[in-house]
């Protein structure tokens, strides 16, 4: 039997993605809206303990490596471990946070709803597990288009231009993407992730032109700005799962897979500078753009992803700093957004359900209070108050951001933060010092347990940054098995 | 009891003092006594610690370790202890003149109001004896957010208008300056302890040093220094409790401890030196900054006719002093400053209860209608006359010492502009609190003064007197004090 369990435990990244598919073809074929919800939620807990465990074997108390050869060009390394983790965690929670959606959703579209969701994270957990540059496209593409159809599947008009816009945003950043890998697989005659580092590169500009080229397809669908145009569409109008799986997996999973993509190319000396200078820029109109939009916003939602996009542009600087040390912060800086980010997302979906305008927070600290605590730590995290996750990825940038001299690196943290306490302090005030001024909702449908992850993110956002300990030291073991060419 | 459960007392009380006053709300009596009750226990907790610190005894409190070399920590040192007995000790009396206050005003969420107070006492005491500049920081971002929902107590427009003019401030300065200040710090020590002599000493050039200082003493905006001053004067709209938390017990003494911890201990030597590698040139702008800032403040307060808002200005005129005495970096500047923290809380303190108590019993917050109040209040009165001298500066009240101080460190470091400046801030001190206080002991007494058929409780006029007592007992302290805080401007060998 334990043999049977350790050959389980080596094949964990192809056990993840079935677990993952297997539960959204049974949620699609669910004839009720409940039935779905619970085969979702058994899929992504099987999936996220799939991951996990392979992730704290390998990373934390450095057991079996997992194995490489699946027959599907899966191959895990200590970046896409740590991704693949945080991710399907995630991915576990919102699926138990949708149930204050599809509850209230129609028997009909409920279903699906369940099966795209579970479509997306198995999407980012395929790219962030493909050995092949086109197994990266082809995960990034299953995700990116589930997110297009949830947002589609939303019942008001308005979101159809959302979904629309994605689509368009979807078919350049997929056409930059493959441009790159051609011009890649052109220089150095393969597309493998795991050969970049090592590749004898016959044309070095071209090479570094097509990485640069993936890199921005991939930050197209990450949210990273300038090429964020299609987000504030999206997120205005889309249903509340579609907000969760846009906001919380779909950007957080492009991240990972930008700093897994990047963790392998920068060590090579004619691509590291291009990789750098992409990712810098990347980061650094992330973090300008992400704040400023954060601060203007008016709807909830979009505040949300705005801010998610500063943040993200802090992980973008981190892994531009091409070391070790910067990928490890990098992994760190995505980990504190996504459960940041959770903590937010889900909050609101229990605390206001359906609800847009940032009126409806106001007097919710009273009306729901556990919501009302999730926000907050999200908020406090989002400002970078010491003590939360958030200000230990921004530490960890800072850090190694210095040992480098890039000391513009630490203006860009202080930037977010000053945006993060200018956001983050409008949003706990509504919360706690204005009286609704209207009845609100308040996910009244909501099933039982559906309020339980915005609690959990909200206690990781705030006790992991008490006690980093086990997650820095997974983040550092992630970047050196990438450095040490996978485990 | 042991030096370190002393410590676990004096950090963790206040916090749990927060839960128990929510969770005991009712009965009132038990909600006051469980304020009361919990408040001294901090104070006894911290007089141990003074006294320990006396002995020279070395205890360390680590919670956690946030970062890699960075604890969570905190130590007793003389200067910390100072304060913490001090700032805890008067907190016993605005205690008491809360739950009085409360009573007295019919208060909607008194028990919101005390684990709020108790929560910014929670986070001075922090700051008070945190082990480096890590947990300085934490504390001073927890203070800022336990205070915030005392200033918007009230819940309305104004009072939400001046907590968030207080939150943006106060966390934009310490995010925008102090932070970055601190990573600096960092990225040449590779340490952010505290430690006397200070952790600058010898590493930096005067550049940097120069930089610095602007950064960590504007990043310390509870210590109101122009331009960061203005969250002071919005949050006179706060009820009086608040006030005196605001002024007397907790935010600007801990912007004034911040001040004392940062030069004593980061920058010792290097804020000042022979060899030119220090902060001079940026310690003589934020002095001229403070001086001119003294005066205006004072000056701007004889101009205002809300007592409130008067007390506002008259505060930061009070604290811009202890600025002056940090930056001019001499052992007795240093001592001036220290001291000038200690009486300015005992006379602030005071003050805000006395109007407090005023505002309870008489609904009277203008100061044209303080005339004749000393003599139906006789006791409150007597205690704003006492505090109001002692900010003033009249000898021998306890502020004559530390001005004194403050002008013999200020010729003593060749800038007698800076001692005209501190003379000249305590005249206008005088003109806009001393008329106050002899009208209200000399003028002719009110026929419709109380609100409250019988006066003032015994919990509202207690504490004033009792605060006054404490700035009068200062008196006897100053060279014992001198000798306590030696220590905090001698390197350890």
């Amino acid at each position: 039997m334990s043999g049977y369990l350790e050959l389980a435990r080596l094949h964990a990244p192809v056990l993840t993605l079935l677990a993952l598919l297997a539960g959204a073809a049974l949620a699609f074929v669910s004839p009720s809206r409940r039935l779905a919800w619970v085969l979702g939620i058994a899929a992504s807990i099987a999936a996220a303990v799939f991951s996990v465990d392979a992730a704290l074997r390998v990373l934390v108390w450095g057991d079996a490596p997992i194995g490489a050869v699946e027959g599907l060009a899966l191959r895990a390394d200590g970046v896409s471990l740590f991704g693949a983790a945080a991710l399907n965690t995630a991915g576990a929670l919102v699926a138990i946070t949708a149930g204050a959606f599809i509850a209230e959703a129609s028997s009909r579209t409920g279903p699906y709803v369940m099966a795209l969701l579970l479509c997306v994270v198995a999407g980012w957990s395929g790219a962030l597990f493909a050995s092949d540059a086109l197994g990266v496209f082809a995960g990034a593409e299953i995700a990116w288009l589930a997110s297009v159809a949830m947002v589609a599947l939303s019942a008001e008009r308005g979101a159809l231009n959302g979904a629309l816009r994605m689509l368009i945003a979807g078919g350049v950043g997929a056409a930059l993407f493959l441009l790159g890998a051609a011009l890649l697989w052109r220089a150095i005659g393969s597309t493998d992730v795991f050969y970049l580092s090592a590749a004898l590169i016959r044309a070095p500009g071209l090479a570094a032109s097509g990485v640069g080229l993936m890199l921005a397809g991939l930050a197209l669908k990450a949210g990273a700005a300038p090429l964020n145009f299609w987000l504030g569409a999206a997120m205005g109008r889309a249903s509340g799962p579609a907000v969760l799986a846009l906001g919380v997996l779909g950007m957080l999973g492009g991240v990972f897979v930008i700093v897994r993509f990047a963790a392998h190319a920068a060590p090579a000396p004619a691509l590291g500078a291009g990789v750098s200078a992409v990712l810098a820029a990347l980061g650094a109109a992330s973090v300008v753009i992400g704040s400023v939009q954060a601060v203007g916003a008016r709807n909830l939602r979009r505040l949300a992803a705005y801010a998610c996009v500063a943040q993200c542009g802090v992980a973008l600087l981190c892994a531009a700093l091409g070391s070790p040390a910067g990928f490890a912060a990098a992994l760190v800086q995505a980990f504190a957004t996504l459960a940041a980010m959770l903590a937010l997302f889900t909050g609101a979906a229990i605390g206001v359900g359906g609800a847009r305008s940032l009126d409806a927070l106001d007097g919710m600290g009273r009306r729901a209070p556990l919501a009302g605590v999730a926000i907050t730590a999200s908020a406090i995290s989002l400002m970078g108050a010491p003590l939360t996750l958030g200000f230990l990825g921004r530490w960890r940038l800072v850090e190694a951001g210095v040992g480098a001299g890039w000391w513009w690196a630490a203006g860009a943290v202080i930037v977010t933060s000053l945006a993060g306490v200018f956001f983050g302090g409008r949003l706990i005030e509504r919360l706690y010092f204005r009286r609704a001024v209207a009845t609100q909702e308040a996910g009244a449908g909501a099933w039982g347990i559906a309020g339980a992850p915005a609690m959990i993110s909200a206690i990781a956002a705030i006790c992991l940054g008490f006690a980093p300990t086990l997650l820095l030291r997974a983040a550092d073991a992630a970047t050196a098995f990438v450095a040490g060419g996978g485990p | 009891m042991s030096a370190e459960l002393a410590l676990l007392i004096a950090l963790g009380a206040p916090a749990a003092q927060t839960l128990l006053v929510l969770a005991l709300a009712r009965p009132p009596g038990l909600r006051d006594a469980v304020h009361v009750g919990m408040t001294l226990l901090t104070a006894l907790a911290c007089a141990s610690l003074l006294s320990a610190a006396a002995h020279g005894e070395a205890v360390r409190l680590v919670l956690a370790r946030p970062l890699p070399n960075v604890d969570l920590a905190f130590h007793v040192e003389p200067l910390g202890a100072l304060m913490a007995a001090v700032l805890s000790g008067l907190g016993v009396l605005h205690a008491l003149h809360t739950a009085g206050y409360a009573r007295a005003t019919h208060e909607k969420a008194p028990a919101r109001q005390m684990a709020f107070i108790a929560l910014a006492n929670a986070a001075t005491m922090a700051v008070a004896f945190s082990a480096n500049l890590f947990t300085f920081f934490v504390a001073y971002q927890g203070l800022i957010l336990a205070v915030f929902p005392l200033v918007a107590h009230r819940g309305d427009e104004d009072s939400r208008k001046a907590a968030r003019a207080f939150l943006a401030t106060l966390l934009t300065a310490s995010v925008g300056l102090l932070l970055p200040a601190m990573v600096w710090t960092y990225a040449i020590t590779s340490a952010l302890e505290f430690q006397p002599g200070g952790v600058l000493a010898g590493r930096v050039d005067a550049l940097t040093a120069n930089v610095l200082l602007v950064l960590y003493v504007l990043g310390l905006a509870m210590a109101a220094m122009p331009p960061l001053h203005r969250w002071l004067a919005a949050t006179s709209v706060a009820d009086s409790p608040a006030l005196v938390t605001i002024q007397a017990l907790a935010v600007l003494p801990a912007g004034a401890i911040g001040l004392l911890k940062i030069a004593a201990y980061v920058f010792g030597p290097a804020l000042h030196s022979e060899s030119m590698d220090d902060a001079t040139l940026a310690s003589r702008g934020l002095i001229l900054l403070a001086g001119v800032g003294m005066g205006g403040a004072a000056l701007i307060a004889l101009s205002r006719q809300d007592v409130r808002e008067r007390l506002a200005y008259s505060a930061m005129a009070q604290i811009l002093a202890v600025a002056i005495g940090v930056l001019l970096a001499l052992p007795a500047g240093l001592f001036a400053a220290a001291l000038q923290v200690v009486a300015f809380s005992c006379a602030s303190a005071t003050l805000l209860m006395a109007v407090g108590t005023t505002v309870a019993v008489t609904t009277r917050e203008r100061v044209a209608d303080y005339s004749g109040l000393g003599r139906i209040m006789p006791w409150t009165f007597a205690g704003f006359a006492v505090a109001s001298a002692s900010m003033i500066g009249l000898p021998p009240f306890a502020g004559a010492w530390s001005k004194l101080w403050l002008i013999t460190a200020s010729t003593g470091a060749g800038l007698v502009w800076a001692a005209g400046l501190v003379a000249l801030a305590a005249i206008l001190t005088f003109a806009h609190l001393g008329p106050l206080a002899v009208s209200a002991l000399a003028g002719r007494a009110p026929t419709d003064a109380f609100k409250r058929p019988d006066g003032a409780s015994i919990l509202l006029a207690a504490p004033v007197v009792l605060g006054a007592l404490a700035t009068l007992a200062l008196l006897l302290f100053a060279d014992p004090l001198a000798s306590y805080l030696a220590p905090m401007w001698t390197p350890r060998s």
